[in-house]
């Protein structure tokens, strides 16, 4: 059972696909969204989100903060700071950036 | 009547003109396409941003307190005036600063009013008048495009000042861009959150963490995106009034080209004439 991800940037759309799983990260914890979740509304923190196709991670991206909206098989994610997990952090503020590349490297779910 | 070379000189100067203004155009179509695809591209994050905010506040579920409408009898009121930053594009500019004035003096009547300026040009002119009023002035703002960094700081000093009740209500003041030949100056209204709408419940959701705090995440976004799109309309308004205004100058340029150019041959054939009657009269009275 697959449904559909978006993730949106204000300059772009980041992702738009049909998906199996993501993981995101919550402010109050992970949450993982398969198909036919409930409607939810929730706010993210800075760490890692995985998407899942066909039992593998896909792709992976870093965010910071955010809005999740689940509603009818349709995700979307808001967001004013993505980037891909692979590419390196750039950032003025050196304490948000280390803790950027920290957070990037790591991998909780496979 | 001016010399033939008077004329050839005006000729000259007026061409050169001409040459300006037209690759001015073609600079100006060139940006105002790329300003417009920007436009387009933050258009999905909004919206959806707008739909969320709309069924959380229209739910009722949720009264954005923090947020909320302050009843004051003499509010204090921000203005956020988008100009450009350049000159040279029709009455873009001057419109702008005219609606401002004519708000300000509406406005001031009960309340009182404090500025924030993004862009250079209606700063200048604007800076004497409500000079004790201005509390922050931002400059260079689409070089070479506008960054959404721009609009989060703006929203970070609104909502710095609003929590802090320096404020009570904030409004955007940016050009609405209808076509390439018409834009009109638009005040839309950032804070406070107005939750007086009818109530109906559309859509129930679960939030995590709670419907308070996810509310309170939301609308400083809310608000970011709203400046950021408001700058980006203002910013292909100027590109689209810029391109019209040399388009016109290049036309008029044209027309003047073509009188002087009548007027030089004239002259020229008056005194080719007049000289061949004096060598005509001066051989017959030989």
């Amino acid at each position: 059972m697959s449904f559909n991800l978006q993730i949106i940037s204000p300059d772009e759309s980041v992702f738009d696909e049909e998906i199996e799983m993501v993981i995101i990260p919550g402010t109050e914890g992970d949450i993982g969204v398969l198909s036919n979740h409930m409607p939810l509304i929730t706010s993210l923190r800075l760490g890692n989100i995985y998407i899942y196709k066909d039992k593998k991670i896909i792709k992976k991206f870093l965010v910071n903060g955010g809005i999740l909206e689940v509603f009818e098989n349709r995700c979307t994610l808001l967001t004013e700071d993505i980037s891909d997990s692979e590419s390196k952090v750039i950032s003025n503020d050196d304490e948000l950036s280390k803790r950027k590349t920290e957070i990037a490297s790591k991998q909780f779910y496979t | 009547m001016p010399s033939l070379k008077d004329l050839r000189n005006r000729i000259g100067s007026v061409k050169s003109t001409k040459k300006i203004t037209s690759a001015m155009k073609m600079v100006a179509a060139a940006k105002l396409k790329r300003a417009q695809d920007n436009a387009e591209k933050t258009r999905p994050y909004a919206l959806k941003m707008h739909e969320i905010v709309e069924s959380l506040t229209s739910s009722g579920v949720a009264q954005v307190k923090k947020f909320g409408e302050r009843n004051k009898e003499k509010k204090n009121i921000l203005l956020i005036i988008c100009s450009a930053d350049r000159g040279l594009c029709g009455g873009f500019n001057g419109s702008i600063i005219k609606y401002t004035k004519k708000l300000s003096a509406e406005l001031s009547k009960n309340s009182n009013l404090s500025y924030i300026f993004v862009g250079k040009k209606a700063y200048q002119t604007l800076k004497r008048k409500y000079e004790a009023s201005i509390v922050e002035f931002f400059t260079d703002i689409a070089n070479p495009s506008i960054k959404f960094e721009l609009s989060s700081s703006v929203r970070d000093l609104v909502l710095e000042l609003f929590l802090s009740n320096k404020i009570d209500e904030c409004h955007l003041i940016y050009t609405e861009f209808k076509s390439a030949i018409s834009q009109t100056v638009k005040s839309h209204k950032l804070l406070p959150i107005d939750n007086s709408g009818e109530i109906k419940k559309t859509k129930t959701y679960e939030f995590e963490p709670s419907e308070e705090n996810v509310l309170n995440e939301i609308i400083p976004r809310n608000i970011a995106i709203q400046i950021h799109s408001g700058l980006l309309e203002n910013l292909a308004s100027e590109q689209g009034s810029r391109m019209t205004a040399m388009d016109n100058a290049t036309r008029n340029a044209n027309d003047m080209i073509d009188n002087l150019t009548l007027l030089y041959n004239r002259s020229r054939q008056a005194l080719i004439t007049s000289e061949l009657i004096e060598i005509i009269s001066g051989a017959e009275a030989v």
